[in-house]
């Protein structure tokens, strides 16, 4: 009994210590034991962040992603195998469904292994492509490693990735230098808006296959240049993370502490340890996590107009009259390792506002107004449209490397009374019509009055006027 | 001839970085555009060089193609290196796309680029397109990255290139606000007020055409002699249900309205049958 508790107790801390937003249970797929080794250090960072890491085979036989129907882990990290598959429990099949259920996969690739069959259908899947030549690798004459690789300049030495959009936070960014040797270099798929490109090969380098390069000049490389990705990473509709790592080398401990140096450069500490922190760190739910919190309008007309005292609101109606003027306000929060802070978005983006009846009536760019501690209150004022229905207020807010939030809240939009329209003696085109009325009115109380009481005239004045 | 050793040292000394130091560039490098007419040689023929920048950028037109043939050299020598790329960069998009020469052992290397080969990032690009050439290998070498020419993409107006629709990407829309219907509008407030006195005047002149019929209500205390209940009730009656209309005009709704109307009504109904049963005496007295 007592250590049930205990075991409570630690499990409690332990989810208090992770860093990760979702959940801390990580599996790591390795061939080879006596690999765990070389990358001590990496998976010492990770446990370091709260990370509970069970180490499998392939081929073991209890290996299963799945419990009773739901992922058992959180997390998954695959290296490349040294055999050509993945076994019975990895098919692309399996690895979709356990991506669909909402757990995060970070694929690690090296050109020095075969890539099994059930990942790079599972890479086409998601509109990743690789060179079809096994072995292919990323090379580059110009920023290449001269302490390591002075020769086969296979050793890419890469500057810290910056975002190439305004409008696009960056989770990546280190100082110095990344090392990448022996990568596998993807080629993105232009149609997918889920894909996003972490880190890029230099402009000068191109992927080619050392294998059937028998000293012959490249004459048809599968890909060259910024088009090629190092890293790449993909959130799906259920914002669950699948980034692939082009270089499963880069994260071994030889180059978390190697010193490189470019050619006519000087040489320099590789900032590996920090780049695999943020790759795992974004990959696993520690960063770019989004969270809406209280979604509040109300009328803000009459008695309620530029009030925000909640106890004398009426919060949240379920209906309104068209042309109300409104006030929307949604609170936003963003994961930030082991605490919800408020969020700020990028300074070339916006959050907006959707008021819609099957197609958006209002697309409005929502204010940050206040931060409260852990949340940062958005809002907007808006007149609601003249159509009168049922209307969302929608903030649909899907960022490369955001969790997707969609908050939507249906509201009634009613027409105007019959006793909401203006009067018609405010109406000025009315004033004759009006007077007709009276007058006929008048008219018609003095004619009574005249066929009551009216006096016959005098028979000499009528004879007198004939 | 026998030089001393102790001056060969420190002259092989000397020669060992320049050796270890070749570099990788091209000579005898010419340009054409061809046009599709024009047969082999014809066309514009322009030098380019591994140091400098063309002054004119070239232009390449709808159906005419781009020829580069050059001389790859490691150090002095003719020589294949194993990436020979000419990589163009458009400047607004910064898309970038390489081509790869084929080169022949001797170094010999040609390339052949028309507008079909370009992505329709560059057709349509309006800044001249930056063309590099860049010649490197495996080994110590210093590679060649070298900005050679620009070329501007003249449109083909027969075919014009294909556009494909952008593809989505998760960014912030446009803004829309709702463009509301325009208020309903009165005519000019002077024509209002104008159609409204000539609809009060109207009042006046009716009275006025009464008053010179010899229209008069004189009979008004011989009425309310005879029978003053009926008539006040009938007349005030009268007076009531177009006061119960106003209230219904500014205040009441239907149901406040309709049973006050009624009461008012059977008033009416009953004492004006009283006051004109007291008329019809008077008129069959002669008295109308």
């Amino acid at each position: 009994m007592r250590s049930l508790l205990l075991g409570l107790l630690l499990g409690l801390c332990s989810l208090v210590s992770a860093l990760s937003a979702v959940g801390n249970k990580l599996l790591v797929i390795q061939e080879d034991e006596s690999e765990k080794d070389n990358y001590s250090q990496f998976f010492k960072d990770l446990e370091a962040r709260g990370f509970q890491i069970s180490h499998r085979t392939p081929k073991d036989s209890s290996l299963s992603l799945f419990l009773h129907g739901v992922p058992a882990y959180s997390h998954l990290l695959l290296f490349p195998p040294k055999s050509k598959g993945l076994g019975p429990e990895l098919t692309a099949n399996v690895l979709v469904d356990f991506i669909n259920q909402g757990s995060n996969v970070l694929l690690a690739l090296s050109s020095d292994k075969s890539i099994p069959s059930a990942v790079s259908s599972l890479l086409l899947e998601l509109d990743i492509s690789l060179s079809p030549d096994r072995g292919s690798l990323v090379v580059d004459h110009f920023n290449y490693d001269t302490k390591s690789a002075s020769d086969k300049h296979e050793v890419l030495l890469l500057p810290s990735p910056d975002s190439s959009r305004q409008d696009v936070k960056s989770y990546f960014g280190v100082q110095g230098l990344i090392a990448f040797p022996h990568s596998v270099g993807q080629v993105l798929g232009n149609a997918s808006p889920f894909l996003a490109s972490v880190l890029k090969a230099p402009a000068t380098s191109y992927i080619y296959n050392p294998k059937d390069d028998s000293g012959d000049a490249l004459e048809d490389p599968f890909a060259t240049g910024t088009q090629i990705n190092l890293v790449s990473a993909f959130q799906a509709r259920n914002s669950a993370r699948f980034t692939v790592f082009g270089s499963a080398e880069a994260l071994q401990d030889t180059w978390f502490t190697a010193s490189v140096q470019l050619p006519n450069g000087k040489s320099e500490k590789t900032s590996n340890q920090e780049f695999a922190k943020k790759v795992t760190g974004w990959t696993f739910k520690e960063q770019g996590v989004l969270k809406a919190g209280a979604i509040r309008h109300w009328l803000d007309e009459g008695a309620q107009k530029s009030t925000t005292d909640l106890t004398v609101l009426d919060v949240n109606p379920s209906i309104y009259r068209i042309k109300n003027d409104v006030h929307y306000s949604v609170e936003l929060s963003e994961w930030q390792a082991d605490h919800w802070a408020p969020f700020t978005p990028p300074a070339a983006d916006n959050v907006q506002l959707e008021v819609s009846m099957l197609s958006p009536f209002h697309r409005l760019n929502l204010v940050p107004k206040q931060h409260t501690a852990n949340a940062t209150l958005y809002t907007s004022d808006f007149k609601l449209p003249d159509q009168h229905g049922i209307f969302n207020f929608y903030v649909e807010y899907r960022r490369p490397f955001l969790t997707n939030v969609e908050e939507k809240v249906t509201v009634t939009v009613r027409h105007f009374a019959h006793d909401e329209w203006p009067r018609s003696f405010a109406i000025s085109g009315a004033w004759p019509w009006i007077g007709g009325i009276w007058v006929t009115i008048a008219g018609w109380v003095a004619f009574v009055a005249l066929w009551l009481w009216c006096k016959p005239v005098e028979e000499k004045k009528v004879a007198g006027k004939r | 001839m026998r030089l001393p050793s102790r001056l060969v040292l420190p002259l092989l000394a000397l020669a060992a970085p320049i050796l270890a130091a070749t570099s990788w560039s091209f000579e005898d490098a010419t340009l054409t555009i061809q046009g599709k007419g024009s047969g082999v040689g014809g066309g514009a023929k322009e030098k380019l060089s591994s140091s400098t920048l063309t002054s004119q950028p070239f232009a390449l037109n709808g159906a005419e193609s781009l020829k580069i043939v050059l001389t790859t050299t490691e150090g002095k020598s003719g020589k294949r290196p194993h990436q020979a790329f000419l990589t163009l960069h458009e400047q607004a998009t910064g898309l970038e796309e390489s081509f790869a020469f084929s080169v022949k052992d001797n170094g010999k290397a040609k390339l052949d680029l028309s507008q079909k080969d370009l992505p329709h990032q560059f057709l349509t690009s309006s800044q001249p397109i930056k063309a590099s050439i860049v010649l490197a290998s495996f080994g110590s070498s210093t590679p060649l990255n070298h900005h050679t020419f620009d070329l501007t993409i003249g449109s083909d107006s027969a075919t014009p290139p294909s556009i494909p629709s952008p593809p989505e990407r998760y960014t912030s829309k446009p803004e829309i606000h709702h463009i509301f219907r325009a208020d309903p509008r009165s005519p000019p407030k002077v024509l209002s007020l104008f159609f409204t006195l000539a609809v009060l005047a109207a009042l006046p002149v009716l009275l006025g055409a009464w008053l010179y019929l010899g229209g008069n209500i004189d009979h008004v205390g011989k009425a309310f002699g005879a029978n003053p209940l009926a008539h006040g009730l009938f007349f005030g009656s009268i007076l009531a249900m177009e006061g119960v209309f106003f209230l219904y005009y500014t205040t009441w709704n239907l149901f406040q309205t309709l049973p006050v109307a009624a009461v008012v009504g059977t008033v009416a109904f009953v004492s004006g049958s009283r006051a004109l049963t007291e008329v019809q005496e008077r008129r069959l007295a002669g008295e109308r």
